[in-house]
C-alpha cells in the first residue's frame, strides 16, 4: 500500500466555496467549450500565479447540459475574483453568452 | 436587494438588440429597472421613445427609464434646456473639456467612461470635487474592460483603479454600468460587483454602486420631473397665499 499524507487538521484546512451558474445563449453549449472559456479568460486575466491563489476546480460531473447550469469550485478568498473572471467570458466558440450567478455556498448540498 | 442597470443602448442609439431584448434580457438577470440611453435628435424623438418604453415596460414588468447621453458640448446644452422632459442626463466622457463641462453641471446624472481612450484616467481632484459638489455620479463601464484587447486592458483597468481612488477620497458618487449595446453585453449584477472589488472598491460600495446609489439618482430625477421642482437641491414645499 502506497503511503499517505495524514490529513490536515480542519483549521490547516482551505476553506472551499462552490459557485452555481447557467449560461443563457443562443444554442446549447459543450462542457468542453465552457472548460477551455474558462482557463483561457481567467489565464489572460489573473495569470498563472493568480489563478494558482484561486484553488480553481470546474466539476465536470456537475455540469447540466439541459439547464445549462455548472459549478466551479475555489477557495473563500477568491470568490469575487471567480465570478468577475465569469463575468468576463462572453463568447463560447462562435456562441454569444451570457453567465447568471445562481448561488454561492461553502456546500454542495446547498447548491443542489 | 433592487439593482439597476443605467447605461444601455438599444437598437434606437446605435444599439444591436431591441428594447424587447434588452429589458427582458435584464429582468432575467434580476434588474429591478433599467435605463435606455438616446442620443438627441429632436423633440418628436423623446415622446417617440418615451411610448415605446412605456409600452415594453408594462410588458415585460420592469421599470424602465429614458436617459439621453450628451455626445458634445452643443448637444449638452440642448439637452440642458429639456432637462425636464427625461429621466437621465448622461454625458458621454473621454473629451477632457466635456469631462469637465459634464463635473460642472449640477443637472448631469452620470459621466459615462470618463477614461475612453484616454491615456490618463479622464479625471482630476478638481474634476472628481465639482463632480461631489454637482451630484454628477462618475460611471465604471464594464463593456469598456470586456471590449478591450490584452494590450490596452491593464491600461484602462489602471486608469479605472485611478478614478475609484479619486472619487472615494473626494466623496463622489461611482455607479456601476454594464454598458450594453446588445442584449449579450447585460451582465449579472454580481459579476459587476465583483469586478468593482477587482478594481479598489469594497463589496459594500459595489453593491451600493448598482443599487442604492442609482436607486438614489432615480428618486432625485423623479422630483426633477414633478411640477415642483425649481433647480437642484431648490423644489416648492408651499405656494404662499396672495
Amino acid at each position: 500500500m502506497k503511503p499517505r499524507l495524514k490529513i490536515l487538521m480542519p483549521t490547516l484546512r482551505e476553506k472551499e466555496r462552490y459557485i452555481k451558474f447557467k449560461i443563457f445563449s443562443e444554442e446549447s453549449v459543450e462542457y468542453e467549450d465552457l472548460e477551455s472559456a474558462i482557463w483561457n479568460t481567467f489565464l489572460d486575466f489573473y495569470g498563472e500565479s493568480g489563478v494558482s491563489k484561486f484553488s480553481l476546480w470546474l466539476i465536470k460531473n456537475l455540469w447540466n447540459p439541459e439547464e445549462q447550469t455548472s459549478i466551479i469550485k475555489c477557495n473563500n478568498n477568491s470568490v469575487q475574483e471567480v465570478v468577475a473572471g465569469l463575468g468576463l467570458i462572453s463568447r463560447l466558440g462562435d456562441d454569444r453568452i451570457i453567465i447568471k450567478i445562481l448561488g454561492v455556498s461553502g456546500t454542495l448540498r446547498k447548491l443542489k | 436587494m433592487q439593482f439597476y442597470d443605467l447605461h444601455i443602448h438599444s437598437a434606437f442609439a446605435e444599439g444591436e438588440s431591441s428594447l424587447e431584448q434588452l429589458a427582458e434580457t435584464a429582468k432575467s438577470l434580476g434588474y429591478k429597472g433599467i435605463c435606455f440611453s438616446a442620443y438627441f435628435s429632436g423633440d418628436s424623438q423623446i415622446k417617440q421613445l418615451k411610448e415605446k418604453i412605456a409600452d415594453v415596460a408594462k410588458k415585460i414588468k420592469i421599470e424602465i427609464f429614458l436617459g439621453f447621453e450628451a455626445r458634445n458640448i452643443k448637444d449638452l446644452e440642448k439637452l440642458k434646456n429639456r432637462r425636464q422632459k427625461f429621466d437621465l442626463l448622461l454625458v458621454h466622457g473621454g473629451d477632457l473639456e466635456l469631462n469637465k463641462l459634464a463635473c460642472e453641471t449640477p443637472e448631469v446624472d452620470l459621466l459615462t467612461h470618463p477614461e475612453l481612450e484616454r491615456n490618463d484616467s479622464g479625471l482630476n481632484h478638481i474634476l472628481v470635487k465639482a463632480a461631489e459638489k454637482n451630484n454628477v455620479a462618475i460611471e465604471i463601464n464594464f463593456r469598456e474592460v470586456l471590449l478591450a484587447s490584452k494590450k490596452t486592458r491593464g491600461k484602462i483597468l489602471a486608469n479605472l483603479q485611478k478614478n475609484v481612488e479619486l472619487a472615494k477620497k473626494f466623496g463622489a458618487k461611482i455607479v456601476l454600468c454594464s454598458g450594453a449595446i446588445s442584449h449579450f453585453e447585460l451582465k449579472d449584477p454580481q459579476v459587476l460587483a465583483s469586478f468593482a472589488t477587482q478594481i479598489g472598491m469594497s463589496l459594500q460600495d459595489a453593491t451600493n454602486s448598482i443599487s442604492k446609489i442609482p436607486q438614489e439618482i432615480l428618486t432625485e430625477n423623479k422630483k426633477r420631473l414633478s411640477n415642483r421642482w425649481v433647480m437642484p437641491g431648490v423644489e416648492i414645499v408651499k405656494e404662499a397665499k396672495e
